[in-house]
Formats: structure tokens, C-alpha cells, sequence
């Protein structure tokens, strides 16, 4: 009896430890359903993003910017196409992904050996930059070398390549300044613009209208999603999303001008702006010495911008909006408007150029033209460029009204132009400027000086060309501009057209304006510029030498200038402004009027008038 | 040897069960095999049918042969088990780094894994022999020491995580067995102290906090430890003796806690002084793979990101990432719950789980309605290999366990786990085929 109690009592024991057993396998089970909950319902999202980023490598396709054209462009049609794009492919890598530093360096050196390009430059440019970040590591890559490491993938992990387009500039040189460039974004183009979409791979436009223009050029970037496996074999491949291109630009140039006025400026220093005063379009604007686009776009080639950018004539310089220039002979008009306007002359008073003239002072002091001109009037003057007749007109009108004028007609502010970097020119905004910053009170002197376009003022080339389409246009003066219409990337569209936009209005008097421009067209008939009265159109111009501070020992120290414009006292909306300016000319006339003159008569054989 | 009418008996239910199991396991092989970029199959999945269809003979001819004789028999099957480890722990086919395999020539075999079977055994037969006196604490001794020799044997091949699943499943035996529950949580404290102390200092001096914490000085002082050991085991020894003359029940409040502080900081000293830095870290790594993110820590990345991104509904068969593209490692083996939870997501784990708990929970049955004790501890001893296998394998893939390389019963690939394990089904039906035998 007590065996058997005693047996029971130990099955007792037995049964409860069991059920013990079974408590612990229900609680341990229980725990492991929780994990379950917690890592597959709960944090499912963020597990499954982990896993995707193990197997896929998104690789950026970056947008063909958009390409641009000149103004004879029409839909449908062969266009000269200034700016293009070719496809070519890039080898890139994002560092962190490599297991560890051997695997990284020993993959960089075999693709270093196949790209020809010693390793030590590709691990200069990987320590640049965020190693968990996609790195571009060589462009525009020969598709043959491209098959040679798709096809041994495995000996190459986390080298991956992608489709770019390169930009093309078809025209090279000749547009240099005015499109500008492309280059890889720079740490602070792209700290301030990385927050609208820029990424650290990106090209950017540098100069020109590439960058004026680069929010509406670049378009959006698509991706390949590549997947890959934990040997970084390719399992597959496919489009994330296609890249959307850039707009295409109009341009207002007419190619067949720039070429021209190109080419007139071959073997010179200086700028042509060629301008339609009805609306501030520009058809031909050049800044010499330049430099080949084509050489300078690829990542990595820092050293040949230096060393151009050390240049000591200085190439990158845009000289029709980024440089100034004293006037010269052409503020002579400035003084003439200035004198008529203000009723302190009049156009047909006759003064006589004995080839000197005698400013009165403390001292007496012989100031010379560089001829004897005799009797002029007015028109006379501005024909012969007398500059006896203008230190007389300076002096009758005064400095104050002269600096109020020249203020007036805004030589000393910006056009507005659309190519980035314009400067003003300089031009005291009243006489007590001189006292301020000299300390000297203003002279005759320096009225004289004024008047004849010396001392302290300073004009940009496009300021000149707004300036004298002012003159052109009867005093409404447009914006000038070299995008005419910003078109869809298949060019169907037209996304944005650029009306003229009036910046400035100068009711200038009848009187004052026929004075100018009848001077102006005799300069051409008769006077410092005959050399053009031959050509099919009548044009008026003003001949302009500049003496520089140059200390350089040249043969010829003076800048040349040519303002002009045809067809005289014909339709306004299709005149033609050319402004010319050469560095270390001869004379105006010699060096500056020559490169017009081709101008215009290719403006002619164009049909222009 | 079986009558006629025990055919009948068979529990279908567990044949049933791990048919759908292994056949589950069958097509996780396969996929997990599946090479997507050379569209190939490395073909484990067939050699594990082989092993399968080879478990399921042995499966019916344990089953038709009297448990009774593994009774007889369990000093001898326990003995042979052994010397066969020791050969091969010896001899063996060493594969990454681990003398755990045996070749026989037609196929490979690994010795540890039916180790497992013939301790159960043992154990069952010794803890029925010794179930009137298994209260006393020295009864204690033989057990411990029968599980220690197969452990030690394979801590030396080295098998570590195979070593460790032997002693909570001697620990099951021990308590459902009827031991004393005190001398079972003594023990455990022993060796928790004995192993958190040096943990602790070695981990704080690995990740660099070194400074000066009162608690942390003292237990760094080994002299101090010692005296401390010393005077703790001075009272439990006092207080013993007292215990011994007057029978008083509070003595034991005293001394079995002072003796277990006592031996715990005495071991901790040793653990300490004579283990070597790398030992402990590597102990660390194994209970924090976190510590050591390119190794193991990289193994328990992937596989929870694999079960993760499962979801609700999984991937889909052979579309489950982590593992199609080799992201996650030992997928047939160790991880191949990640390729379940990655492939058929949550419904799919729980089926899995399901599935497994009708095995321990029928093991656990069989054992409450088993006629004779020893049926009763064999039963719930199968019952804790598969129930350790399964919290061990499947905590270790999400994330809740140390990685130890144990395989999911009847999942995993592995023909030594898999025969074992039929083996072990076999003997749970036959043990409830005979409770109606009187």
C-alpha cells in the first residue's frame, strides 16, 4: 500500500513537472512568435528596403541636356544644330560597398590596368569625395573596354558603368563665350544647389548660357536598377526610370553672322556685338581669344583650366560683357545729347578747328586734335570726330549735365543681358565723386576730358550696343538678349518665348536725335568711317580710339572702337546695330571698322535689310 | 515481436507530421539551392529525399521492435555511441576547421548528432533505476558526468553549439526525472555566476569602459574574490554542520545559497584568470554577435533582414532575394527558417511552427500516457532534443538566439540530424503503440 502511494505520489511529481515542461515550450514558443510579429509584420518595411539595397545598385542615367539652335531654326526641318550630344558611358563605384580594403584596391588596380590611367589618380579622385557615394571614376569610356569588364563582372565587383551623354559643341570656338561650357559640379555649386535636385555627379553649366540656362538645359535623370548577387553577379536589368532630357534653346544668333563676325576677328583681341535695336535680339556676339569647349568639358582635366585660366590673355574673359573699356571718341554723342538737350548748343552752331584748342586756367594749356578740321557744324563734328568742336560742346553743357546724361542713357548700369557676368561700366554719378575719392575738385580739365570720352569713365561693349540702340530705336531701348525660345526636347513645344522686354525709355527731342544720326551717316559718307560707304545699305557710324593705361610696349596702344548702324532712315524694326571693339587697335578706323564692314555685308547677302 | 492488431496503433498523426515536414524542408532545399544566374541546382534536395526514405526504414523497424530492449540495451547503445564520437573526434573528416564527421565510405556521417539519441537514453534508463533516491544531491553526479563526456568530446572537435544543446536537455531529464528543484537552480547559479563575472569584465574592457565602478574593482580583485569565496564557504560549511546536529529547516536558507556564491565566485576566478582573452571574446561574440559585425554578426544581419522582408506573405517560392542571391549564408542548413520566412513569409513560419509543436506536444502526450517510467522519461527526453533544436534554430534566424550552427529538426539539411531524428519518431510511436499492452 505504501509502494503504491508512494508511486502515485512520484507520478503526481511527475505529471506537474511535465506540465511545467509544457508552460516553458508555450512560453519560449510564444516569444519566438512575438520575434516573428515584431521583424516580419512590424518592421517588414524596413527589411525589405534593407534586402532591396542588398540586391540592387541603382545606377543614374543623367539626362541629355537639351540641345540649342540658332535663329533660322524651323520645326521639322535640318536645323544647324550649335550645341549636341553624343552617348557614351562612364565607369563608376561606390567605395563603401567593398568588403574590404584589399578586395577595393586590388579591383582598382586591375581596372586601372584596362583603363590605362595610372591607379594613383583614380584613388586621388576616390579620396575627394564621400566614399558612400556613387563616384564617377573615368567618362566617356571606349565601348570595347566597356564589353571587357561587363563580361569578366566577377573579377571586377562594384565597378559598375553607366550611359552619359557628352556635349558636343559643334561650332567650337566661335560660340565659346556666349554658350559657355560645361564641367562636374563644384563642392559649393553643388552645397547650394543640392537642395533643387543636383547631384554630387552632375555637370553643371560653368559660363555662358549653359549655366544662364542650366535649370531649363539639364532635364530629369532616370536609372538602370541593376540586381545584383552577393558576388556582384548580374541576375538582371532594368530601366527604374527613363531620363527625361533638357529643353532645347533658339537662339537670337544667326549662325552664319557669328561665323562672320567670327572670323573678321580672327588674330584680333576684343568683342563684336551685333544687336536688333526693335527687340534686343542679338545676332552675332564674339569675344576674342577663346577657347575649344569640346577640350575642356570632361571631369578631371582641372589642370588645363589652369593653366588657361593663367593665361595672360586671358581666354575665359567674355570682353563684350565682362571687360571695360574707356569710350572714347563715341561719348562724343553722349556730350552732343547732353549740349542739345539742355539747350546749350545748337546743332548748326559753326566752330572752327584750328587743330588746337587753349583751356583757360591759372595756367593756359594747349590741347590738340589730331587734325585741323576748319569749319564744322555739328554733324561736321561728329562726322570728322573733331575733338576741338566737343571739348567747346563739353564746356558749354558742363560736366554736371554731361554725367547726368551719360547716367541717363545708362552707360553706367547693367543691360541685362542673359549671359551671366556682366559688369557695369563706370560713370560718376555727379561731379562731387571726383572730390571724394581724389580729393581734387573737378577741373575743366577733366570736363574737357569727359567730353571727348578720357579720364574716368569706362563703358562695357554691350553697354555701347544698348546705348546706341537707344539712339537707333528713337529712345525706347529693349533688353538685350541671345535666347529667342525655349523649345521641348523633341521641339515640338514651345515652352517659353522671349518677348522684348523694355528696359529703359529716353524721350530724347527729334532735333537731338536727327543730329546724331545724320552725323553719324556722314562719318560713314565722308568721314572717319568712308571705308563702308561702298556697301548696298545705309549705314551710320562712329569711330572711337581709346588711349590705355597700358603700360605694356606694344606697337599699338589704343583700343579701337566702331559703333554703327544701317539701314539709316529706314525701317526701324529691321536695323542692325554692330558694335566693334579691338584691343590695342591702330586707330578706330583702321582696325575696328573692317570687321563691321564684313558684317554688314554678309547682313546684306543675308537679306537682313 | 508485434501483434497484428498494434499496426493499427501506429500514431499516424506523427508520421503524417514529419512527412509534411521534411517534404516542406525538401522544397526549401531546392530552392535554396537554386543558383538563379546559372539556372542550376546543386541537387542537395535529392541526396535528402535519399536520407529521408532512408530515416522512414529505420523509422518502422525501431517502431516494430519493443522499446524494452533499449532499456536493456542503453549502457551498451550509450558506450558504443561514445567510443564512435571519440574515433571520429579522433580520426575523423574535418570540415571548416570542426572533426565531427565519419566516412563510411557510401556516405558521411556525424557521430554527435546520435550522441544526442544515446544519452536520452542513458539517462531515461539511469533516472527510472535511481527514481527513489534522485532527490538526494549526490545522485546527481552520475548523470552530470554522463553528459559531460560526450560534451567534452565535442567541445574538442570543436562543436559548440552542438556541445551546448546536451546540457538543457540533461537538465529537462533531471527535472521531469523528480530531482530536487533546489539543486537543479543551485547549479545553474553556480555556473550563471561562475560565467557572468568574467563576461562582464571582459566585455566592459572590450567595448572600453573601463572606469572605476565599485562593484566592477571588486570583482577584478581576485584576492578579495577569494576571500570572499573562502568566508561564504566557511558559513555554508558552519551552517551544514549545524544543519547536521540539529535538524533545523532553515539552515538550508543559509547554506545552500552561501555555498552557491561561494562556488560561483570561485569558479568566476578561475574562469578569469586561466581562460584566455580571445576565448572569452569569442564566448561574448557568440552570445552578442553585434560585437563582431563582419562575422557572425554579418550571418544574423542577413538572416533578419531575410525573415524580415518576408512580410505577411512572403516573396514567393524561389523569389526570396537574401537567399536566391547568396546574401544569406548556410541557407541550407543553419538558416534555412530564413528561407521560409523569406520565401512564405509570416503565414508560412507560423505553418512551420505549427507543424513542429504537433511533434513536441505528441512526444509530451505519448510521455504523460506512457505505462512505464522509463517510456515516460525517453519520451519527453526525445521531446526536449527537438524542442531545443527548434527554439535554438529558429531564435537563432530572427535574431533572439546565438548563432550556433544547431539545425531545424526535419527542415535542415543534414542526413545524421534527419536519420537520428526518425529514429527518435520511430521510438515515440512505439512507446505509445505499447501503453495499451499490459
Amino acid at each position: 500500500m505504501a509502494q503504491s502511494s508512494l508511486k502515485l505520489r512520484m507520478l503526481e511529481v511527475f505529471r506537474f513537472r511535465m506540465f511545467s515542461f509544457i508552460a516553458l515550450v508555450c512560453v519560449l514558443l510564444g516569444f519566438l512568435i512575438i520575434q516573428l510579429i515584431n521583424i516580419q509584420l512590424i518592421q517588414g518595411k524596413e527589411y525589405r528596403r534593407r534586402s532591396r539595397m542588398n540586391m540592387e545598385s541603382n545606377i543614374p542615367i543623367p539626362a541629355p541636356r537639351g540641345e540649342i539652335y540658332d535663329r533660322n531654326f524651323k520645326p521639322g526641318e535640318d536645323n544647324i544644330v550649335i550645341v549636341s550630344n553624343r552617348p557614351s558611358f562612364n565607369i563608376s563605384t561606390i567605395p563603401a560597398r567593398f568588403n574590404n580594403k584589399e578586395e577595393f584596391e586590388k579591383t582598382i588596380k586591375k581596372l586601372s590596368k584596362i583603363l590605362k590611367i595610372p591607379y594613383e589618380d583614380i584613388f586621388q579622385i576616390i579620396d575627394q569625395q564621400n566614399p558612400w557615394e556613387r563616384i564617377i571614376l573615368k567618362e566617356d569610356v571606349p565601348l570595347n573596354l566597356i564589353i571587357k569588364i561587363a563580361s569578366n563582372r566577377f573579377l571586377f565587383p562594384n565597378i559598375d558603368w553607366n550611359d552619359e551623354s557628352v556635349r558636343v559643341y559643334n561650332l567650337g570656338k566661335i560660340f565659346f563665350h556666349t554658350i559657355g561650357y560645361v564641367g562636374s559640379i563644384s563642392k559649393d555649386e553643388y552645397a547650394k544647389y543640392r537642395d533643387i535636385g543636383y547631384k554630387y555627379y552632375h555637370k553643371i553649366g560653368k559660363t555662358g548660357i549653359e549655366s544662364e540656362y542650366d535649370s531649363l538645359l539639364r532635364g530629369i535623370d532616370g536609372y538602370v536598377r541593376r540586381i545584383v548577387d552577393v558576388k556582384n553577379r548580374l541576375e538582371g536589368e532594368e530601366i527604374g526610370a527613363s531620363p527625361i532630357a533638357g529643353n532645347n534653346l533658339i537662339l537670337t544668333i544667326d549662325t552664319e553672322v557669328q561665323s562672320v563676325a567670327y572670323e573678321a576677328m580672327e588674330g584680333l583681341k576684343g568683342a563684336v556685338v551685333a544687336i536688333m535695336p526693335a527687340t534686343g535680339e542679338i545676332i552675332a556676339i564674339v569675344s576674342k581669344p577663346d577657347i575649344d569647349p569640346n577640350l575642356i568639358i570632361s571631369r578631371g582635366n582641372g589642370k588645363i583650366i589652369n593653366a588657361l585660366n593663367n593665361d595672360k590673355d586671358r581666354p575665359f574673359l567674355n570682353r563684350a560683357v565682362q571687360t571695360k573699356y574707356p569710350p572714347a571718341s563715341m561719348f562724343k554723342l553722349v556730350t552732343a545729347i547732353s549740349a542739345l538737350e539742355e539747350d546749350k548748343w545748337k546743332p548748326n552752331r559753326i566752330n572752327y578747328c584750328t587743330g588746337k584748342f587753349t583751356l583757360k586756367g591759372y595756367i593756359d594749356k594747349d590741347i590738340y586734335c589730331y587734325k585741323t578740321h576748319g569749319a564744322l557744324d555739328m554733324e561736321g563734328a561728329i562726322a570728322h570726330s573733331c575733338s576741338v568742336y566737343f571739348y567747346q560742346t563739353g564746356l558749354s553743357a558742363g560736366p554736371s549735365i554731361i554725367l547726368k546724361y551719360a547716367n541717363y542713357l545708362g552707360l553706367g548700369e547693367k543691360t541685362g543681358i542673359d549671359i551671366p557676368g556682366e559688369i557695369t561700366g563706370f560713370i560718376p554719378s555727379n561731379i562731387s565723386w571726383k572730390l571724394k575719392t581724389h580729393g581734387q575738385r573737378w577741373y575743366d580739365g577733366d570736363t574737357v576730358n569727359l567730353s571727348i570720352g578720357q579720364g574716368f569713365i569706362s563703358t562695357t561693349v554691350i553697354g555701347i550696343a544698348d546705348f546706341i540702340s537707344g539712339i537707333v530705336n528713337n529712345g525706347v531701348v529693349y533688353k538685350p538678349h541671345v535666347v529667342k525660345e525655349i523649345r521641348s526636347p523633341d521641339n515640338t513645344k514651345v515652352i517659353k518665348s522671349f518677348i522684348p522686354e523694355k528696359t529703359r525709355e529716353i524721350p530724347l527731342t527729334g532735333l537731338t536725335m536727327n543730329t546724331i544720326k545724320s552725323g553719324m551717316r556722314s562719318a560713314v559718307k565722308y568721314g572717319t568711317a568712308a571705308r563702308l560707304s561702298y556697301i548696298n545699305v545705309p549705314i551710320a557710324g562712329k569711330t572711337g580710339t581709346a588711349q590705355t593705361r597700358s603700360i605694356r610696349k606694344e606697337n599699338y596702344s589704343q583700343h579701337a572702337w566702331f559703333v554703327s548702324y544701317a539701314p539709316y532712315n529706314g525701317d526701324i524694326s529691321k536695323a542692325v546695330a554692330v558694335v566693334v571693339l579691338v584691343e590695342y587697335g591702330v586707330a578706330g578706323a583702321a582696325s575696328a571698322v573692317p570687321v563691321a564692314e564684313k558684317i554688314y555685308t554678309k547682313l546684306v547677302s543675308l537679306g537682313y535689310f | 515481436m508485434i501483434r497484428k492488431d498494434e499496426i493499427y496503433r501506429i500514431d499516424y498523426v506523427l508520421v503524417f507530421t514529419v512527412m509534411i515536414l521534411v517534404l516542406i524542408g525538401v522544397l526549401m532545399i531546392y530552392s535554396a539551392g537554386f543558383d538563379p544566374i546559372e539556372k542550376i541546382n546543386k541537387g542537395l534536395y535529392k541526396k535528402q529525399i535519399l536520407w529521408f526514405v532512408f530515416g522512414f526504414v529505420l523509422m518502422l523497424a525501431v517502431t516494430f521492435m519493443n522499446y524494452k530492449i533499449l532499456s536493456e540495451y542503453s549502457l551498451q547503445i550509450y558506450i558504443g555511441f561514445l567510443l564512435i564520437l571519440l574515433f571520429t573526434s579522433l580520426f575523423g573528416k574535418t570540415v571548416r576547421n570542426t572533426r565531427a564527421w565519419l566516412n563510411l565510405g557510401l556516405f558521411v556521417i556525424q557521430p554527435s548528432e546520435f550522441m544526442k539519441l544515446g544519452l536520452v537514453i542513458l539517462l531515461a534508463k539511469y533516472l527510472e533505476f535511481r527514481e527513489r533516491d534522485i532527490k538526494n544531491f549526490k545522485e546527481l553526479l552520475i548523470p552530470t558526468v554522463l553528459t559531460l563526456v560526450p560534451v567534452l568530446i565535442i567541445l574538442n572537435q570543436p562543436d559548440f553549439g552542438t556541445a551546448m544543446i546536451f546540457i538543457p536537455i540533461l537538465f529537462t531529464l533531471l527535472f521531469v526525472g523528480g530531482a530536487d528543484v533546489s539543486h537543479l537552480v543551485s547549479i545553474i547559479g553556480i555556473a550563471a555566476i561562475a560565467l557572468v563575472v568574467p563576461m562582464v569584465i571582459t566585455y566592459r574592457e572590450w567595448i572600453g569602459q573601463e572606469g572605476s565602478n565599485i562593484i566592477l574593482d571588486f570583482f577584478r580583485d581576485s584576492t578579495l574574490l577569494y576571500i570572499v569565496s573562502g568566508s561564504l564557504m566557511f558559513i555554508a560549511v558552519t551552517s551544514y554542520t549545524l544543519h547536521f546536529f540539529y535538524i533545523k529547516k532553515y539552515y538550508r536558507k543559509i547554506y545552500i545559497p552561501s555555498t552557491v556564491f561561494s562556488l560561483g565566485l570561485f569558479f568566476s576566478v578561475i574562469i578569469h584568470k586561466y581562460l584566455k582573452v580571445y576565448q572569452k571574446r569569442r564566448i561574448l561574440v557568440f552570445l552578442n554577435p553585434d560585437l563582431d559585425p563582419h562575422g557572425s554578426g554579418y550571418n544574423i544581419i542577413q538572416s533578419k533582414i531575410a525573415a524580415g522582408s518576408g512580410g505577411f506573405f512572403g516573396k514567393g517560392f524561389l523569389n526570396g532575394s537574401q537567399s536566391q542571391l547568396g546574401f544569406l549564408p548556410e541557407k541550407t542548413s543553419d538558416f534555412i527558417f530564413s528561407v521560409v520566412a523569406e520565401e512564405w513569409g509570416f503565414i508560412g513560419s507560423i505553418v512551420i511552427i505549427a507543424l513542429l509543436s504537433v511533434i513536441m506536444f505528441r512526444g509530451i502526450q505519448i510521455a504523460l500516457e506512457s505505462k512505464d517510467k522509463f517510456g515516460a522519461l525517453l519520451a519527453s527526453g526525445i521531446s526536449s532534443i527537438f524542442f531545443y533544436h527548434i527554439i535554438i534554430n529558429i531564435g537563432m534566424a530572427i535574431g533572439v538566439m546565438p548563432v550556433t550552427g544547431l539545425p531545424l529538426s526535419f527542415i535542415s539539411y543534414g542526413g545524421s540530424n534527419l536519420i537520428m531524428s526518425m529514429i527518435a519518431i520511430g521510438i515515440l510511436i512505439n512507446i505509445r503503440m505499447r501503453k495499451f499492452v499490459h
